[in-house]
């Protein structure tokens, strides 16, 4: 096949294909769920997934598919997606809270779990705050306690600190540079002076 | 990227006589009121399958799409063009990742999907089975093909799917970068030097017809239309898009002193609607059914990439790792 | 400060970051996994990206504009190691030599970050933490596969032996070595060597390749003096062949 575009040329393409094949099985990779922080003192946002083999990994990626634009960047954190309990959605004016009726446990052996509230239907789930406790639903009524503010929360993910992959602090330098690539950016593209030049050439050779 | 022009309907399938009239009832009161619908709700067959094959067609569309503009990526002039062009085709590979992730929470894996893409079972927008011959074209697809795309992409953000709108919003973003970098890359063409603007003037005479198929064959009314509307999945029409387009572009393309190879291109100034020559839509047929000029090209290119990426995927791969569906 | 030394330095690093970064981003749109993809275009566009601002700093020490500089000059005139600008082959191999390159890259950086000549120590100080990531990916790359099946092995090792003359090519000494080091500019090739040779088997080892044996490999050089392989002078046509239609135009 000889194509216009070299890096075509240089590849192996075989004069012929056989006969095409489904894959069996697939070979696809894990999702994790990518977390991403803007500034420190803003809450995580959930930002999308990636596909990926391990907590490793799943940062290399999501860290440039979530975090390559905009001017800043303070962390990300990775999780499996089996890794997430999710609860029941509600509706309208019915938060999840005044559904919820689990009991706290005051277990004297808690971990850290990671809350996050759907506030608004369509938007991302965001991080509310961290909790201890024993167990899923233990941290759902710690949270219930704690970071329920009275606000709609619609959905909630309740996941276990120790699932995460967290970005380390000492890190941060990785996104130092995200504010000069201005070439990623609209606002670097500006060339109204250069239309208005040529219009008024085109106008004094039409006239003139 | 992402034309109109090659969402077909789900044909052969049926209505939505065998939903839950209660769940169809507040699924669609859902709708009306404005909400999204997230993946763990209830929601027709019909809807489900219809926003699969969309989104998967989008996603194809953006990856095929990263081929014809990465071929300059090796020869662009300047180091200012050079990153933007990079970043720029990266981009259109981000977007299909964000894609796919929105169709993945829909229940079809990504790599099946790109298995339909392979086999030629599964669509993608029918304009990227045209070459670049020189730079000017990759300047007038960063511009004039990604304004096409993002008419569409703002349309269809506001549709009803969460985790489609979502993954638009942040495209949609992306897509203001392309459309400055492109539309600045046009306008040192054809303000610059006799041979830059005749490259440019050559490459918009190969493209014009292409892009008046972008948005897909004027709309006929279907019962299927008619609920994709209603249910917020169809969110313009082709020719409500290709309206807009030309309302947006054509001037800013004259005012270039560019001409437009179509001598009835003019507004009409009582309907307000633009009136052109219709492109040649047994052309369009023909390449979408695989006859354009670089329709085997690109499935090879793809279809290599894949190969060459096999061994990598199969290291990575985990036995005892189940596939789950992503959230959101 | 005589400037020769230092042009010959920053020619050097900006001819080698300008051509991997060309030679990487030959695989956008091509990669083996969509997430891969995005993250090794990111990394080819941080190389060109710095390369660029090398080239400022040259043009400050009075050289041509970038631009002039990166699209006009023929292979001879190129100062980059050979490694760089051998074609990608398949992504066994552009992995080692983005690993092999990353790592000496990285000690290079982390070195000038104390250099005399303070515009360098500053781009160093600044580059630290986008040459961290790439540092990480490569290292996370090679532990994977390094430790994944028999053909992953097989490919990286292969790769390996390929291209451990070419790397070793990376610390060419220049002529200018004494001087350099005894102003303060640069700890010397020399040194960088010892320190690459120590990070990147510390990965090695961690995976079933184990250390690699530097000393029985006879670096290839030349690519510090303008001797090229056959591919630079191509893949030099190929990069210019839009801006040397009118190197004047504005495109
Ligand atoms: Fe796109
Ligand atoms: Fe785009």
């Amino acid at each position: 096949m000889q194509s216009l575009d070299p890096r075509v040329n240089r590849l192996p393409i075989p004069e012929s294909w056989g006969e095409l094949r489904a894959k069996t099985p697939l070979d696809q990779l894990e999702t994790y769920e990518v977390f991403h922080q803007a500034k420190p003192d803003k809450a995580f946002e959930h930002a999308g997934i990636v596909h990926a083999p391990n907590d490793d990994m799943a940062f290399l990626f999501g860290k440039e598919q979530y975090s390559r634009r905009g001017n800043t960047c303070s962390g990300i954190w990775t999780v499996a997606t089996h890794k997430v309990m999710v609860t029941p959605y509600t509706e309208g004016d019915t938060s999840l809270y005044d559904l919820f009726e689990g009991e706290q446990q005051h277990a004297a052996q808690t971990e850290a779990y990671e809350i996050f509230h759907l506030k608004k239907r369509g938007k991302q789930h965001v991080h509310a705050g961290t909790v201890q406790a024993s167990s899923y639903d233990d941290a759902l009524a710690v949270a219930q306690a704690t970071l329920n503010d009275g606000k709609m929360v619609y959905n909630a993910w309740v996941i276990k600190s120790s699932d995460f992959f967290k970005s380390n602090a000492e890190d941060v330098d990785m996104w130092n540079t995200l504010y000069e690539k201005k070439y990623r950016e609209a606002i670097d593209y500006r060339a109204q002076d250069k239309i208005n030049q040529f219009k008024e050439e085109q106008n004094l050779q039409n006239h003139g | 990227m992402y034309g109109g022009g090659n969402t077909f309907e789900a044909q052969q399938m049926g209505g939505v006589e065998n939903e839950d009239p209660i769940k169809l009832a507040e699924f669609e009161a859902r709708i009306a009121r404005g909400e999204k619908i997230e993946p763990n709700d209830w929601m027709p067959a019909l809807y489900r399958k219809q926003l699969i094959r969309m989104i998967e067609q989008h996603a194809h569309s953006e990856i095929i799409g990263a081929l014809p503009e990465g071929t300059w990526i090796t020869r662009a002039p300047g180091f200012k063009r050079k990153l933007a062009l990079m970043a720029k085709v990266q981009d259109e590979v981000g977007h299909a990742q964000l894609l796919y992730s929105a169709a993945e929470t829909l229940g079809k894996p990504r790599e099946k999907m790109i298995d339909d893409l392979l086999s030629g079972k599964s669509k993608y927008s029918n304009i990227f089975n045209y070459p670049t011959f020189t730079w000017a074209d990759s300047c007038f697809i960063s511009w004039l093909v990604d304004a096409g795309a993002i008419v569409n992409q703002l349309a269809n953000s506001k549709g009803s799917y969460g985790p489609y709108c979502r993954a638009l919003e942040r495209i949609c973003a992306e897509e203001s970068f392309h459309l400055k970098y492109g539309h600045h890359c046009v306008i040192h063409m054809a303000t610059g030097t006799p041979r830059q603007r005749k490259m440019m003037q050559e490459a918009l005479n190969r493209w014009w017809g292409p892009m008046m198929h972008f948005f897909g064959p004027p709309d006929k009314a279907s019962v299927h239309t008619e609920i994709l509307v209603k249910w917020k999945v169809k969110m313009a029409t082709n020719d409500e898009c290709r309206q807009q387009f030309l309302d947006m572009y054509v001037p800013k393309i004259w005012e270039l002193g560019l001409n437009i190879p179509d001598p009835n291109l003019k507004k009409n100034p009582e309907t307000g609607e633009w009136e052109y020559t219709e492109p040649d839509w047994e052309e369009f047929k023909r390449v979408i059914n695989g006859d354009g000029p670089c329709n085997a090209e690109r499935l090879a290119v793809r279809r290599v990439a894949e190969e060459r990426g096999a061994w990598v995927r199969k290291a990575l791969l985990k036995p005892e790792a189940a596939y789950t569906t992503p959230l959101a | 400060m005589d400037n020769l030394a230092l042009k010959e330095l920053l020619y050097k690093m900006a001819d080698d970051q300008l051509i991997l970064g060309h030679r990487n981003s030959e695989w956008t749109g091509m990669g083996p996994i969509l997430e891969e993809d995005i993250a090794f275009s990111s990394m080819a566009q941080d190389k060109v990206g710095q390369s660029q601002q090398l080239y400022i700093l040259l043009n400050q020490l009075g050289e041509a504009e970038p631009d002039t500089v990166a699209f006009m000059r023929n292979a001879e005139q190129f100062h980059n190691c050979q490694l760089v600008e051998l074609p990608n082959g398949e992504y066994d191999f552009s992995l080692i030599r983005h690993f092999l390159f990353d790592h000496a890259e990285w000690l290079r950086f982390e070195a000038l970050s104390n250099s005399s000549y303070e515009p360098l120590a500053q781009l160093a100080r600044k580059y630290k933490g986008e040459i961290k990531y790439h540092l990480i990916h490569a290292n996370t790359w090679i532990k994977q596969l390094g430790n994944a099946n028999e053909e992953t092995l097989a490919r990286l090792k292969q790769s390996l032996h390929e291209l451990a003359p070419y790397a070793l090519g990376i610390f060419e000494p220049s002529p200018y070595e004494t001087q350099l080091i005894s102003e303060g500019i640069f700890i010397g090739e020399e040194a960088l060597k010892a320190r690459w040779i120590e990070s990147v088997n510390a990965i090695l080892a961690q995976t079933a390749l184990g250390a690699f044996n530097w000393s029985a490999s006879n670096a290839i050089l030349g690519g510090r003096q303008g001797k090229h392989s056959k591919h630079l002078q191509p893949l030099l046509d190929e990069m210019s062949e839009v801006f040397k239609m009118d190197p004047t135009a504005d495109w």
